[in-house]
């Protein structure tokens, strides 16, 4: 029998300490604690960056930077128009401006680079006056040119993915150094708000033109030059962004000289950084921690309301599908109080109109209320009345559609209605809703402008090119004949009310759905004040302090 | 067959596996439903962007076109261009590439060192206590889901102990080493487990042979017979594991990588099959094929050191 009693357990330790100790001694001088929010972050910049002699500062305790850890990384080429992918875009609206920003509430626009825009009488033209003295990140002055190429790209070019939302601009003209005309094929009441939009920022001409050749080195758009709050030197995927101050920024000088943004996906691994000290702002914080982080004394957690919602796509063609009687039903056997607090721990709203909160949402609308008495009322007046079987496709991994759907498979068995819940890999669902291969399934929607247009367009009007109504392939041609009648409308008055008429004829006819609103969140260390979500799930950098 | 025209052979084989693999990849990520266009473009792309952004990259070309270009480039180390990032395939993997084998490496470093030290500590100390806590302990690491485990290793020696970072992978050397530990070390518990208890009862069985007793019988210490003449000949099975989960690790990391944000070829492969970007996926699957392949030469060019008897036909 082998023995080696007295020196096995001297050796072991010894194994497991050197084991530990290795790696602690290698960084020997290097502080386990994360650095402060105030000390130089050279140690996270990418090799081979160098930092622009204006930002170095005299003394490096006095640069402020701010930590960020995000979901995830973007991956679009990084010109505001080419953007497809929500990282991309939240950074995009630190680095370039568009002749138009939404205003803090989502109802409105307001100034951007432009302080003056007008329609002309007949509405084909609309005349935008530029702000003065406007300059890029390297001292390069904003021209009309620049103007004219930027906008020209985001309405034409063959890589744009938002020309849809353009489709009105025939033309950009310059008129005089200060003042840009666009003209418009037909008249359009969102334009102001599609100028406010992401991709209708504003570059220079000359990296306009180089973006759209066909090997144009994506890579080379992170050394961006944009009128933004912040600028980036370059980007690598898998290094953190980081964003540095424009010295020559038109709205004032931000108070965080330095934003560093690195990407874990994990969401327990954001909070625990976050709880740890070595990141100072996270985003995506899933709502189940919200109370518990908030109550940590050094630590705020909250949600924002932005334009959001959440739905259950129906099939409109497909049996029992097509009867009025049984999507009305639906409706009315889903709790939808149920679901805002079992799967949004009650940090979700209602849906009570069939688009999110914003300009022109009629919140007069009252929805369908959950009535189990009613629901089966209108079941047994419908085409089924013993019920039926219905299959409803969920996004595996998706952990909101997941709860929301047992939910609605409880809720409507109450109806007859036995929901076979099928989990396929979201392009797997993505690809069966495109071709009408499904018959239900929980989505959601979350505004890219401030405008109802977009929405109204995507959700209601019928037909291939306008998405079937949310894949619904609800086709109703005097709704679609209103929608089209509003979208031209520029009385604000007028449309309001169309959109009001709109709305209330959608929810009626019930081709989905509705549940709840849901916010977006975030969580911060308590010495960041100022960073706000808005409607649109944009956050701007340049209201952030670091109060420490 | 002496060793370097073994080494030939064996060579010879993996050009030819790994042909194979190029064939079944291309063909598998093809046949997987959902559109890359689409999938990059978003819900609110309309076909006619699609079609156009199906053009720009290529997906219109004939398969074999796509496939000819595919060999291609591995032929020539160009692989394509990705089609969610629009920049080189090699660009992308040639960075993750060290982070990954960085990790690999080092887990099974940590895992080695867990296994020696563990291994034979529960074997010479069999039936008793020391053997049941260590049998047990790692039976714990091996059933608990790697998130979890990294999570706790991340409670307790980041947050409380301020040892390690909680994530990252770090810009120099030894911010790598310090980055890296926790990661590492929770896929080293859970590869120790096995080998662990594999060399336990390799050690159990041996420690009987003939020539062990003869050695105990010319008087040798029992630290003489265990490193010179039980370890060896036990580590032989352990060995032949070992080379294996070195293949688990390559592409198993997925787990771990999301949770530590380690940005190494998982976490990449996983978002480009969620979505579909067939380059990258056709990369890196070649990639981590040429490494199992090239670690279990290794594993097997080994043996002969281990037991000079192994002999190669």
């Amino acid at each position: 029998m082998l023995t080696f009693a007295k020196s096995q357990v001297k050796w072991v330790a010894l194994v497991c300490v050197l084991t530990m100790l290795v790696p602690m001694l290698a960084a020997c001088g290097t502080p386990a604690a994360p650095a402060p929010a105030t000390q130089v972050a050279a140690a996270q910049a990418p090799s081979g960056t160098q930092a622009p002699a204006a930002t170095q500062a005299p003394a490096a305790a006095a640069k402020k930077v701010l930590r960020m850890s995000r979901q995830t990384e973007p991956f679009s080429p990084f010109i505001p128009w080419q953007i497809d992918d929500n990282p991309a875009l939240f950074i995009s609206v630190n680095i370039y401006d568009s002749l138009l920003r939404m205003t803090p509430d989502a109802q409105g626009v307001q100034a951007g680079l432009a302080t003056k825009w007008e329609a002309a009488a007949d509405g084909l033209s609309w005349t935008f006056t530029l702000r003065d003295n406007i300059k890029y990140s390297d001292g390069s002055p904003l021209k009309p040119e620049d103007v004219q190429a930027s906008i020209m790209a985001v309405a034409k070019s063959p890589k744009s993915s938002w020309a849809a939302n353009y489709a009105a601009v025939k033309d950009v003209q310059i008129v005089d150094p200060k003042t840009i005309k666009i003209i418009l094929s037909q008249p359009f009441a969102a334009l102001p708000s599609v100028m406010a939009m992401f991709c209708a920022a504003i570059l220079p001409a000359d990296l306009v033109k180089a973006s759209e050749a066909k090997d144009f080195d994506v890579t080379t758009a992170w050394k961006t030059r944009g009128t933004g709050a912040y600028y980036s030197e370059s980007w690598k995927k898998g290094d953190p962004i980081i964003l540095k101050r424009n010295p020559n920024y038109w709205n004032g000088t931000p108070a965080v000289d330095e934003v560093d943004i690195d990407y874990v996906p994990d969401d327990n691994t954001r909070i625990l950084k976050l709880q740890g000290g070595e990141t100072d702002v996270i985003d995506f914080v899933p709502l189940s921690q919200i109370a518990s982080l908030s109550g940590q004394g050094n630590i705020k957690a909250q949600p924002f309301t932005i334009a959001q919602m959440y739905f259950i796509m129906l099939n409109n063609t497909v049996k029992p599908l097509d009867d009025l009687k049984v999507r009305q039903a639906l409706n009315y056997a889903t709790d939808k109080e149920a679901i805002a607090k079992t799967v949004f721990f009650g940090q979700a709203k209602v849906a009570n109109a069939p688009i999110p909160p914003g300009m022109y949402q009629d919140k007069s609308l009252i929805g369908y209320p959950f009535d189990l008495a009613k629901a089966k009322q209108l079941m047994a007046a419908s085409s089924v009345p013993n019920g039926f079987k219905l299959e409803m496709q969920v996004r595996s991994g998706n952990a909101d559609y997941t709860n929301i759907a047992t939910i609605i498979k409880d809720e409507w068995s109450k109806i007859g209605v036995d929901v076979n819940l099928v989990n396929l890999e979201t392009s797997v669902v993505r690809t069966n809703y495109r071709s009408g291969n499904y018959q239900s399934e929980p989505s959601g929607w979350s505004n890219d402008m401030n405008d109802p247009t977009q929405i109204v367009n995507y959700e209601m009007n019928g037909g291939p090119n306008m998405q079937f109504a949310y894949w619904t392939r609800y086709d109703n041609k005097d709704l679609d004949a209103a929608i089209a009648k509003a979208d031209v409308e520029l009385d604000p008055a007028k449309r309001q009310a169309m959109y009001y008429d709109i709305q209330k004829k959608f929810q009626d006819d019930a081709p989905l759905v509705w549940t709840v609103y849901a916010p977006a969140t975030a969580a911060w260390q308590n010495y960041v004040t100022g960073f706000v979500i808005d409607g649109l799930s944009y956050y701007r950098f340049e209201t952030v302090k670091i109060n420490k | 067959m002496g060793r370097v025209q073994y080494i030939g052979r064996r060579l010879l084989m993996m050009v030819l596996v790994l042909f194979g693999v190029t064939i079944i990849i291309f063909s598998m990520v093809r046949l997987i439903p959902g559109d890359p266009a689409f999938l990059i473009l978003g819900d609110r792309a309309t076909n006619e962007a699609a079609a156009q952004l199906r053009e720009q990259l290529g997906l219109n070309k004939p398969l074999l076109t796509q496939y000819w270009e595919f060999i291609r480039g591995i032929a020539t180390g160009q692989l394509g261009t990705s089609l969610l990032y629009r920049q080189p395939v090699i660009n992308l993997v040639a960075r993750r590439v060290p982070v990954s084998l960085f990790l690999a490496f080092y887990a099974m470093s940590l895992a080695a060192i867990l296994t020696l030290t563990f291994g034979v500590l529960a074997a010479v100390n069999r039936g008793r206590w020391v053997d049941h806590v260590v049998r047990i302990a790692f039976l714990f690491f091996i059933t608990t889901p790697a998130f979890w485990l990294g999570i706790l290793l991340i409670l307790l020696l980041s947050l409380r102990l301020h040892l390690f970072p909680v994530s990252g992978y770090g810009q120099t050397l030894t911010d790598h080493f310090r980055s890296l530990f926790l990661p590492a070390l929770t896929l080293a518990l859970q590869l120790s487990a096995v080998l662990i208890r594999n060399l336990r009862g390799q050690i159990i069985t041996v420690q009987y042979s003939d020539y062990v007793r003869t050695a105990r019988s010319k008087g040798l210490s029992e630290r003489m017979v265990l490193w010179r003449h039980t370890l060896r000949n036990a580590l032989i099975p352990v060995v032949t594991i070992f080379g294996l989960q070195f293949g688990y690790l390559v592409g198993g990391t997925v787990v771990v990588e999301t949770v530590f944000a380690v940005p190494g070829l998982g976490q990449l492969l996983i978002q480009s099959i969620t979505g579909r970007d067939y380059p990258v996926v056709q990369a890196i699957t070649v990639i981590a094929a040429f490494f199992v392949i090239l670690v279990n030469l290794i594993v097997d060019l080994s043996y002969s050191f281990l037991d000079p008897r192994v002999s190669y036909e």
